[in-house]
């Protein structure tokens, strides 16, 4: 069953389209992430979702139920923001307490000073005040439950906006670039924590980020959003290994993606730089070829190129080339012991993995391709 | 020439220390404050020791001697109905001004902030009873609350209610000062709450959103009111001071009439001391203005402050 689902979202802000016909769906206990550039709707997707904005057209369900003209408060989805929007005014604790306060007491009961007094008041707060001591315990932040937030450190205070989260057990859990705000070694220690996380929580989850690395460690399943659109959604290794499109290639993978100019002749047998690569396109004309660092090497008889620059990194060398004849630059994941024995400025022969690259068209889709025959690379 | 800029830069910092080590750096800040302090005193400490020393005298304008009376200028204030009675307006005014314009300007601030356009029209139109000159608006008030020909009291006859003489009944007199007064401080309260609003984040009203706060009043309870907690602090005081304050209204409009029924404060120094030119009296109703703004500062920072969050 669909833990949430968004069918045919479109949004405008005026005149500018920031989604366009937008479709996806979470299943329940799924952990989806939405990466892109920033600006290209991957928050407004998710306020969205949140019911903090309100679609132009389409609709969005929450385990089946119609939410699209339903409010956030309604919808039993919880949000950490990207800077943790915590109440600086309340404590620890009481920050953790408010989905509950706002929920189970009356706007009576939650007047200050007299209201406890009122009906059954007394019974749900301490209720509420066990429930968030057993979240508090969860984290790791039941030690800090009397400080302000202004008292905690940037990790800590992301614990609490995870806890003010968890707390009431929502049906969607929705996270926006929580991340983003911490420093790199407790960005990695914390992205398993989150993983382990929506494990136990279970609730279906949509995590917006503009990080790649974090997308693909996390999710079961990527979008990758540009311009408004959904361009692919897939498993992380799908999406590495199997883009639908250039700019989803481009973008997924560090060092990015070659990309490379080339030509199908009659036969369809495509060449870069005049140098046959081995694939075959249906069909004759300009195409783009693309492949991975990894999946082009130095040999012989390959796409001739001038060496530019080259960074050793201990367990691997990336070469810098550019090509001789369309001038494109190229990087080669090579193993350390392969660098070719040229010096910086020097000509080297690139060839690459047929069976690993791929091959677009104009406007950037992904050309089924087929491999004609693969040169034995000679070093 | 640049070898003599980068000898002149080697020197400075020996210079420096030169300069440090004549007077000590304690000396260095005191000499750096002394514009201020010789200000401080000359225009503030001196004069109000003046004045504390003339309470205590019986000292009238161009008169040639004085004799020190003690406490009897503050006995004689219990006994003088004009000072009881603006004591009494005053208080008036300052509970009729200071909940009223700090209401209404923190709703007209919520609703300018939720507004999609006009922003900076409603903010220059509410502001400009600020900049503009009691003394100048005076006229357009006595007009306009003219018990016969006043447009206010012609339309209360349309209506066929009855039509009070606002500033020349001792009954309605200070209710009309008050709403002037409202009327000013309005614009000011505004624009402070203007500007504590924009401070708030806007993710904390998507987080109490999504936490469960469905009514416009649990959010402004939730986030608006605690996060404005410096602002209204700030603006209460101001309000206080500048009602406590009130003067030119009260002169050009009532001069204190009709029978007292609008005197204030302030005007009852002005009169005893520019009118009767009893410096002594006047210095001791001053103090006891003093004392009055002191103390509800005091009470307001004490009691309030500890209930604010600040950032």
């Amino acid at each position: 069953m669909a833990g949430v689902s968004v069918s045919a979202v479109s949004k405008s802000f005026g005149v500018t389209e920031v989604l366009k016909d937008v479709s996806l769906e979470v299943r329940k206990g799924e952990f989806v992430s939405l990466v892109g550039p920033s600006g290209c709707g991957k928050t407004t997707l998710m306020r969205i979702i949140a019911g903090l904005e309100t679609a132009s057209s389409g609709m969005v369900t929450i385990e089946g139920r119609d939410v699209t003209n339903i409010r956030a408060a309604d919808r039993d989805v919880a949000m950490v923001f990207q800077n943790y929007a915590l109440y600086p005014h309340l404590t620890v604790s009481q920050n953790l307490a408010v989905p509950l306060v706002m929920r189970r007491l009356s706007a009576l009961q939650r007047m200050p000073l007299f209201g406890r007094f009122i009906g059954d008041a007394k019974a749900k707060l301490a209720a509420i005040s066990d429930e968030t001591k057993r979240t508090a315990e969860m984290l790791g932040i039941a030690h800090l439950m009397d400080r302000k937030p202004a008292q905690l450190s940037g990790g800590q205070r992301q614990r609490v906006a995870l806890g003010r989260a968890i707390v009431r057990h929502p049906r969607v859990f929705l996270m926006d670039e929580p991340l983003s705000n911490l420093d790199a070694a407790l960005r990695v220690h914390t992205r398993a924590e989150i993983v382990a996380l929506h494990r136990r929580v279970g609730a279906a989850t949509v995590y917006v980020t503009h990080d790649q690395s974090e997308a693909m460690t996390m999710s079961d399943r990527v979008a990758v959003m540009m311009g408004g659109e959904i361009l692919q959604i897939a498993a992380p290794e799908e999406i590495y290994l199997d883009p639908a499109d250039l700019r989803v290639a481009s973008f997924i993978g560090s060092p990015k993606i070659n990309v490379l100019a080339a030509e199908a002749d009659e036969r369809g047998r495509v060449s870069v730089d005049g140098v046959p690569t081995g694939l075959l396109a249906p069909s004759r004309g300009p195409v783009t070829f693309a492949v991975r660092p990894e999946d082009i090497a130095p040999a012989g008889d390959g796409i001739p190129a001038r060496l530019t620059h080259v960074e050793f990194l201990g367990d691997c060398a990336l070469l810098h080339a550019e090509t001789i004849g369309n001038k494109r630059p190229v990087i080669c994941r090579v193993a350390p012991d392969r660098r070719p024995r040229v010096a910086i400025g020097g000509e080297i022969s690139l060839w690459p993995d047929a069976a690993k690259s791929f091959l677009f068209d104009g406007n950037g889709k992904r050309v089924s391709a087929a491999v004609a025959k693969q040169k034995p690379a000679h070093v | 020439m640049s070898d003599a800029a980068a000898a002149a830069y080697a020197m400075a910092p020996r210079e420096r220390s030169r300069a440090r080590s004549l007077v000590g750096d304690g000396g260095a800040a005191w000499l750096l404050t002394l514009p201020a302090i010789i200000a401080y005193l000359l225009m503030i400490l001196l004069p109000l020791a003046g004045v504390l020393a003339l309470a205590f005298t019986d000292y009238e304008f161009g008169g040639t001697s004085f004799r020190w009376i003690g406490s009897e200028n503050f006995a004689d204030m219990l006994k003088d109905r004009t000072f009881m009675a603006s004591i009494r307006n005053t208080v008036i005014y300052c509970f009729f001004v200071v909940p009223l314009s700090i209401g209404i300007a923190l709703l007209l601030a919520i609703l300018i902030e939720a507004g999609a356009r006009g922003r900076a029209f409603f903010r220059a139109v509410f502001f400009l009873p600020v900049v503009s000159l009691t003394v100048a608006m005076a006229t357009a008030w006595q007009y306009l609350l003219h018990p016969s020909i006043g447009p206010v009291n012609a339309v209360l006859r349309g209506l066929g209610l009855g039509t009070p003489n606002w500033l020349g009944s001792s009954d309605w007199v200070l209710m009309s000062l008050g709403m002037i007064g409202v009327w000013e401080n309005v614009g000011f309260n505004l624009v402070l709450f203007l500007a504590g609003l924009t401070a708030i984040p806007r993710e904390l009203y998507g987080a109490a959103e999504v936490d469960g706060a469905k009514s416009a009043w649990s959010r402004f309870a939730l986030v608006t009111w605690p996060l404005l907690g410096p602002t209204l602090l700030f603006v209460i005081i101001i309000t206080m001071t500048r009602s406590i304050r009130v003067f030119d209204s009260v002169q050009t409009l009532t001069q204190g009439g009709p029978n007292n029924a609008s005197e204030v404060l302030l005007r009852t120094i002005y009169q005893e001391g520019f009118h009767y030119f009893k410096f002594g009296y006047s210095a001791a109703i001053t103090l006891v203005f003093l004392a009055i703004v002191l103390a509800v500062m005091l009470v307001q920072t004490r009691l309030i402050d500890r209930r604010i969050h600040y950032g």
